[in-house]
């Protein structure tokens, strides 16, 4: 069995013309049903994802078989050649917000319902979570699609120079801006500060938005952040998260 | 038990059926208490100040310990001002009832109560904001439903109990004022959706919660105040000043400086000022610590909000010392990116130097619209005497609805601490550009329904006329020499057509004017219906001339092309089409008429009976190029003197007699069945009617009847004062169209169409009546039968009078030689009909329309047209 990529509770591997993303047995049906219906609904807006073949049961374990796609992330092509990071960072930037010029099927789920039950979720404090409701309740809400957790590892560049992106678990039809936002936060935590900015800059240079109105997402994502619970970074996401709004 | 007898204070607040059931606690208790009288409010209002004022200790002590911000002793004062300054500028304005009454006007204003109101409550000001909004509602009458905010909520409610509590004592309805007790987004939403009005203090989340939420709201928006130091200022007054203003409660009024701009003269002074006061001033590399520190991804760090420098400091990862007041960043940009140029709500302040009171002034600027504070405060220190005009630039410059001169900003924005007369208030309105509702401070008048009371009243009404009008048979001289022995005039401009003038009629006035060794000249090219251009030349001949006296001498058009070079003499500046502009009420139209007689005295001298002219504020003058037709009106226009001298109208051909006559016959009918119609002008009216049916055959038929053309000479100027006050009417709308499509003379198209318009206007039923206020009910039919019978019509009842009148006018016309029909004139019937719609809608626009008794539609017109050309209804 060829591993195409593994992570604590998942794994993905290849079966001939197949990717089979596996999940473990913990791993709650409907989250994998969810995950599979989000894909399904953003390959029917036309973007370049890998199609979706078969959701089964292997044993105990949920499998989601889609097409294999030949390539390497973008991650893994920075890290062949590091010089190549302003190039790859440019397109993943033009990638996203061709994301985010699709709108979403009206039955995808809302960015801000997803966001209001991750900060009631959290175990930020009361305060702090009603600061971050209010702040969430005054954003725009729009009706594009977000990917909710893009990443340079989400984007695969194959041989002949085309791309597809994976990993739909977390989309949402939303405000774009907090979709910026999660990424920032992603590239934050794994990347540190200075590839951040470049991300943010680039992003809000090419999609001409004020770099204050992602940032006014960015504790909400934190908080959105907080609750998968990974120690090591909840002091960083707290620190993000407890911020007041103005009197 | 059965939730619906819960006591108030049994609810405890913590899901939306709770809160339901407060809900209509607070309605049921509100209704009540909006039948308290003045008396009974203010006895409430007073002992819930004092226990407010009572507790401001232990409330400034809560709220420190709960929110971990700020200082007790400040927030002392907070709730003692909140308590105390509220009820002093509050105690005796009437909010109950009856709050204004003005007789003469017929006004009565009375406030009501709102309803329930929903007060959000921040966190900087927990005590104090909630003791300032439950007395603004115990004031007005209102309920009212406090939404905390978690931080600071055990503080906020037990503030809005003792209110409560000491107000119930006081005999407010039990349950008047409640609380969310465990705030939640979900039940703040419900509090702003089910209330009648919301008082949102907060951030802009929060207030834009507020107004998306369907309520009404008053939402107040985020500061960013900078303080200028003009090198003009006293520095030492405005250094300490900002010191005790900044270090205030540790920052947290939103009126707080935020930043200083000081001119680059005073930079170096003020700084130093700042650093013998205790104002710390950091080093580059502690400028970036606070700066990461001060703000998270552009968002204000909750942990530095109302601390102290040392505290700020020591989470930047730095020592300071512990007397600190002020931690200052000097700094240069700017920009959104510069973490200084923000609202910090806490003791940090940005320093930036100005190049000169311009830049000073480009940088607040700039702040503002960067970083934000729009719509709040700005700040200035200068010397308020001399430099003036700096004041007054930048109070222009500043998008803000608080410019403070010379004043600690935190304790001068909220008002009547060291200004007094700006509303005290925890809740200063930031108007559109803050996103607000309200750019003042927020006081009990945006919590009030004021409802007006307004009685019919009657227009004032007037009578003007000329300030002499002189008459009788050879008094032309005799009038004249008033010119000399009266008003020592000079120079006289005397304004007539050429027939008159070739034919002698002005020898007597010349003689006259010789006799008195006064220079004159005359003007005598006035044609029939004169054109601008004619008075143009007219003028230009006068300007040179510079007459210090203008006589006209004619008929209407010789009159009116007088007065006209009268305006163009005084006032060559004039706007023809500003002064023709239609109007409501002449007295409210837009134009202002030039003030006439400045230069010359005006004297009007009729040769024939009909126009009025001479007694009336108005001319009319043809656009040669457009044909158009300016009718001017105002009692600018008025002829200082009027000489009605029947000796020049002897010779008047019959055609011109019977047009004359017969429009003065109309022109009093319509002054007395107009909607402005007086006592004063009926009079004149009738006795010009009466005189008209006794004498116009006569005059008509003998035209040397010296008796004949006396009468008429005094009916025509008789009924020209009484349309000079109370107006026309469509019947002289429609004979101006006529005369201007169809070229008929103004005197027979009015003759054509009077018995028309008068059965159009006696109508019990009209589709529309005329408005004004004085005009009651639709009486035209009345008032013609007034006329009918005062002219000696009779009939068995009111109607076979109306219609006797009607045929005793037809036959009067038909007396003088004027035909029935427009058509009988040799008006082409097609040219008539291709005419009419436009026709129509010009009359229907005419000025003399607005005093007809009965509002035409143009379709109406339009059929009344065509009645006069067939001579029947079509």
């Amino acid at each position: 069995m060829e591993i195409l990529f593994q992570c604590p509770n998942k794994v993905i591997y290849r079966e001939g013309d197949y990717a089979v993303k596996q999940f473990d047995e913990n791993y709650s049906t409907s989250d994998v049903l969810n995950e599979a219906l989000n894909q399904a609904r953003v390959e029917e807006t036309g973007l370049p994802i890998p199609k979706l073949k078969e959701v089964r049961k292997n044993g105990e374990k949920w499998e989601i078989v889609m097409d294999y796609i030949p390539g390497k992330t973008m991650k893994q092509l920075i890290e062949e050649d590091p010089s190549r990071e302003d190039e790859l960072l440019n397109r993943l930037v033009d990638i996203q917000l061709s994301i985010h010029a699709t709108t979403a099927p009206v039955t995808m789920n809302k960015l801000k319902d997803k966001m209001q039950r991750k900060i009631s979720e959290s175990k930020l404090n009361a305060t702090t979570r009603y600061e971050l409701h209010t702040r969430l309740e005054s954003m725009p809400k729009h009706k594009k699609v977000c990917h909710g957790d893009l990443g340079l590892g989400d984007i695969i560049i194959t041989p002949d120079d085309k791309y597809y992106i994976i990993d739909w678990a977390h989309a949402t039809q939303g405000n774009a801006s907090a979709d910026a936002a999660r990424t920032f936060l992603k590239f934050s935590l794994t990347y540190g500060e200075e590839r951040a900015n470049k991300y943010l800059d680039l992003f809000c240079q090419k999609s001409d938005t004020a770099k204050q109105y992602v940032q006014r997402w960015m504790p909400i994502v934190a908080a959105s952040q907080s609750v998968k619970g990974h120690e090591d970074e909840m002091e960083f996401l707290m620190r993000w998260a407890d911020v007041v709004e103005y009197e | 038990m059965n939730k619906e007898n819960q006591t108030p204070e049994a609810v405890f607040v913590a899901s939306t059926e709770a809160l339901e059931m407060k809900l209509t606690q607070i309605r049921k208790a509100q209704a009540q208490y909006a039948t308290y009288t003045q008396e009974q409010v203010d006895a409430i209002f007073k002992a819930a100040a004092l226990a407010a004022n009572h507790a401001r200790i232990p409330l400034a002590k809560m709220a420190v310990e709960e929110t971990g911000m700020g200082i007790v002793e400040d927030k002392v004062i907070k709730n003692n001002y909140a308590a105390e300054h509220i009820y002093n500028h509050y105690k005796n304005v009437k909010t109950c009832g009856v709050i204004e009454e003005d007789k003469e006007f017929g006004i009565v204003k009375l406030a009501e109560p709102i309803g329930v109101i929903a007060a959000v409550i921040p966190t900087t000001n927990p005590t104090s904001t909630a003791i300032f909004k439950c007395l603004l509602a115990l004031k007005t009458r209102n309920g009212i439903i406090i939404s905390p905010h978690p931080r600071a909520k055990e503080s906020t409610i037990t503030a809005a109990k003792i209110v409560m509590e000491a107000a119930e004592k006081a005999g407010a309805p039990k349950g008047l004022i409640g609380w969310v007790d465990v705030p939640s987004l979900e039940l703040t939403n419900m509090v702003m959706k089910e209330a009648d009005i919301i008082l949102a203090t907060g951030g802009p989340g929060m207030v834009k919660a507020a107004y998306s939420s369907g309520t009404p709201a008053i939402g107040v928006g985020a500061g960013n105040a900078s303080a200028v130091i003009d090198k003009s200022a006293d520095i030492l007054n405005a250094v300490n000043s900002i010191i005790l203003s900044k270090t205030f409660d540790n920052g947290m009024i939103c009126a707080t400086e935020q930043t200083i701009i000081a001119h680059k003269d005073v930079y170096d002074a003020v700084k130093a000022e700042m650093i013998r006061r205790g104002c710390y001033f950091l080093n580059d590399e502690e400028k970036n610590k606070i700066r990461k520190t001060m703000l998270i991804n552009g968002a204000l760090n909750a942990k530095i909000v109302g601390q102290r420098p040392v505290t700020i400091a020591k989470l930047a990862g730095f020592d300071i010392p512990d007397d600190v007041k002020v931690i200052v960043g000097e700094v240069e940009s700017t920009s959104v990116d510069e973490a200084f140029a923000h609202e910090k709500l806490t003791t940090i302040l940005a320093m930036y130097k100005a190049e000169n009171f311009e830049d000073a002034m480009d940088k607040a600027e700039q702040l503002l619209n960067n970083a934000g504070g729009l719509g709040h405060t700005a700040s200035l220190w200068i010397d308020n005497v001399h430099e003036r005009e700096k004041l007054l630039t930048f109070a222009d410059r500043m998008k803000t609805c608080r410019i403070l001169v010379n004043t600690p900003s935190s304790l001068g924005g909220i008002g009547d601490l060291y200004n007094f007369k700006f509303a005290p208030s925890l809740t200063l309105g930031c108007g559109s550009w803050g996103g607000n509702s309200v750019s003042e401070n927020v006081g009990v008048k945006h919590l009030l329904n004021i409802k007006t009371v307004a009685e019919r009243r009657e227009n004032m009404l007037w009578f003007r006329t000329p300030q002499k009008v002189y008459f009788k048979k050879g008094c032309l001289p005799v009038a004249l020499d008033e010119l000399k022995s009266v008003l020592g005039k000079k120079r006289v401009f005397l304004v007539t057509d050429s027939f008159l003038y070739k034919n002698g009629f002005t020898k007597v006035i010349t003689d006259k004017l010789t006799e008195m060794g006064i220079t004159y000249t005359v003007f005598s090219d006035v044609e029939p219906d004169p054109t601008l251009l004619s008075a143009q030349k007219g003028a230009e001949a006068m300007r040179s001339f510079e007459p210090d006296c203008i006589i006209a001498l004619g008929g209407g058009s010789a009159m009116d092309a007088g007065k006209i070079m009268w305006v163009l003499y005084e006032h060559p500046e004039a706007d023809f089409l500003d002064m023709a502009m239609r109007f409501i009420d002449i007295r409210k139209r837009v134009y202002t008429f030039p003030k006439m007689g400045e230069k010359a005295y005006f004297i009007a001298i009729p040769t024939s009976s009909g126009t009025g002219s001479e007694v009336t504020p108005f001319a009319v003058i043809t656009d040669q190029n457009t044909g158009t037709k300016y009718p001017l009106a105002d009692y600018e226009l008025l002829p200082n003197m009027a000489i009605v001298d029947t000796d020049l109208m002897m010779s008047g051909p019959k055609g011109l007699t019977a047009a004359s006559g017969y429009d003065a016959m109309v022109h009093a009918l319509e002054a007395y069945a107009s909607v402005m119609a007086t006592d004063y002008t009926d009079g004149l009216a009738i006795r010009a009617m009466q005189l008209i049916f006794k004498y116009l055959p006569t005059a008509y038929e003998d035209g040397a009847n010296v008796q004949a053309r006396e009468k008429m000479a005094s009916a025509a100027t008789m009924a020209g004062m009484a349309f000079a006050n109370a107006f026309l009417g469509v019947c002289h709308s429609m004979a101006h169209k006529l005369g201007a499509y169809h070229h008929l003379p103004h005197g027979v198209a009015n003759a054509l169409l009077l018995t028309i318009v008068m059965r159009f206007n006696a109508a019990d039923k009209p589709r529309k009546m005329g408005v004004f206020s004085q005009y009651q009910y639709p009486h035209a039919f009345e008032r013609y039968v007034e006329c009918a019978e005062a002219c000696g019509a009779t009939g068995k009842d009111d109607q076979e009078v109306f219609e006797n009148f009607l045929k005793k006018l037809e036959d009067l016309r038909d007396a003088v030689g004027i035909k029935k029909t427009i058509q009988e004139y040799g008006i082409d019937e097609q040219k008539f009909l291709d005419s009419l719609d436009q026709m129509s809608e010009d009359a229907f626009d005419d000025q003399c329309t607005g005093a007809n008794p009965r509002y035409p539609l143009i379709s109406e017109i339009r059929d009344m047209y065509l009645e006069a050309y067939y001579g029947e209804k079509k």
